[in-house]
């Protein structure tokens, strides 16, 4: 499987399939026991450690420090990724995702959406070539999925990678230019989008619920 | 230097959640002077039998005060997946160990700080000008303590039972540096200087070395266990 630059990916399949495992081996969380990964024309592996600041994983409400603030969070990641944010470009950050006024709130009196809010104002920080993200839509309200995939168009424009894993099939087909589907640890459909999509209907018909046209 | 960095960068991150939470300190300092209470309560001494027994019974309440630390070390990483978010990171691991070494090693020196004077207090001792000396010897058992108790800490990390692994597991591992810090503070409250336990203090400071390097080289691994 080949990923170009600029593409974005929805990696869909039922529960159990192996999404979100594909994503934790993508980020350097997990190693493959079989196969290769790489990124950039470089060989992903332990020891890849610069590699890693071009990989971003945003798993919503997750990755954040509910004893630091809003702030310290976004300070603390940039320090971590070798990154220098100013000031001002943690604030623009903020204002970005609707959180300037939450600035120097601990992360823990934040609700789930806004927490999945600060996560994608550190990766807009971060700015990593290629992004993952699993599940992003179930915290999310109207103004932050329209955020989100704002920002996700935007990344991929600027050349990053997007790679969605979601169950909210109808609205990752909307962004992603191209889908995958795994099912029981298998790629069992890969292509571009198109418009109709007779195929991917066929493939994914298997895993809508009974009773479901 | 980018390791110096991001250790100190993830010093400070622990240091502050400890400061908001106060959790591991609290507890660590309260269990530590509680058992000196109890030994002072359990054990009728004659001043003699203190100089022999005092190094032991320290060192017993710093272990246990201690492993009590190792076991929150990595929960504040647990909330919300940030170990995930620190792996994901481009730091190196051994950062990661040296900032929860050094965060444990504080912790515990704090808490000996406070209790080698009540001990001091509650036994009668007089010998006040050794606690200088024999505050440096615990600190070097302390380092080489946390060392150990980091790395073991991590492999234990997603264990079931953890709390109980832990020490099951460190303690008999423990026994070169306990061993020797007990001799050579042993030694001092006898004769007044280090003198005959220096090969003692030798083996500590190899012990720490040693386990220090091991364990930045290592904590990839580890911490993946």
């Amino acid at each position: 499987m080949e990923i170009p630059a600029g593409e974005c990916v929805a990696l869909l399949g039922p529960n159990g399939a192996g999404k979100t495992t594909l994503l934790r081996l993508l980020s350097g969380l997990i190693y493959p026991t079989q196969g290769e990964i790489e990124f950039e024309g470089a060989k992903f592996s332990r020891s890849s450690i610069e590699l890693r600041s071009s990989l971003g994983f945003l798993a919503p409400s997750e990755h954040l420090y509910e004893n630091l603030t809003v702030r310290e969070n976004l300070d603390f990641f940039t320090a971590l990724y070798n990154k220098r944010a100013s000031a001002a470009s943690v604030d623009e950050a903020l204002v970005a995702v609707g959180l300037e006024r939450w600035a120097g709130e601990y992360v823990s009196a934040l609700s789930s959406g806004m927490k999945c809010r600060l996560s994608i104002a550190k990766w807009r920080l971060l700015n990593p070539g290629l992004l993952l993200l699993d599940e992003p839509y179930g915290v999310l309200d109207g103004g932050g999925v329209d955020l989100l995939e704002a920002f996700l168009k935007s990344h991929c424009r600027k050349g990053g990678v997007v790679i969605l894993a979601s169950h909210h099939v109808s609205r990752a087909l909307q962004l992603c230019d191209r889908a995958l589907i795994l099912h029981q640890g298998k790629l069992t459909f890969d292509e571009p989008r198109r418009d109709p999509w007779d195929s991917f209907q066929r493939a994914f018909a298997d895993f809508l619920p009974r009773g479901h046209s | 230097m980018i390791l110096l960095r991001h250790t100190t960068l993830l010093l400070w991150k622990d240091l502050l959640l400890e400061i908001r939470r106060r959790e591991s300190l609290m507890t660590m300092f309260f269990f530590g002077t509680l058992l000196i209470f109890v030994f002072h309560f359990a054990f009728d001494l004659v001043p003699e039998r203190i100089v022999e027994m005092a190094p032991a019974l320290l060192w017993l309440a710093f272990l246990f005060t201690g492993t009590l630390g190792l076991a929150q070390l990595f929960e504040g990483e647990r909330g919300n997946h940030c170990l995930d978010a620190l792996l994901l990171s481009p730091m190196d691991r051994g950062a990661l160990f040296l900032a929860k070494t050094g965060f444990n090693v504080i912790l515990m020196v704090i808490v000996e700080f406070f209790v080698f004077p009540l001990f001091w207090i509650l036994f009668n001792l007089r010998s006040w000008n050794l606690l200088p000396t024999l505050f440096f010897i615990a600190a070097m058992g302390t380092i080489g303590f946390c060392v150990l108790g980091t790395i073991l800490s991590a492999v234990t990390l997603r264990a079931r039972a953890k709390e109980l692994l832990l020490p099951l597991v460190l303690f008999p591992l423990m026994i070169p540096v306990i061993l020797a810090t007990i001799r050579c503070m042993e030694n001092v409250l006898r004769t007044g200087e280090i003198g005959d336990a220096m090969p003692w203090l030798r083996l500590l400071l190899g012990f720490d070395v040693i386990f220090l390097t091991v364990g930045v080289l290592i904590f990839d691994w580890v911490v993946d266990v």
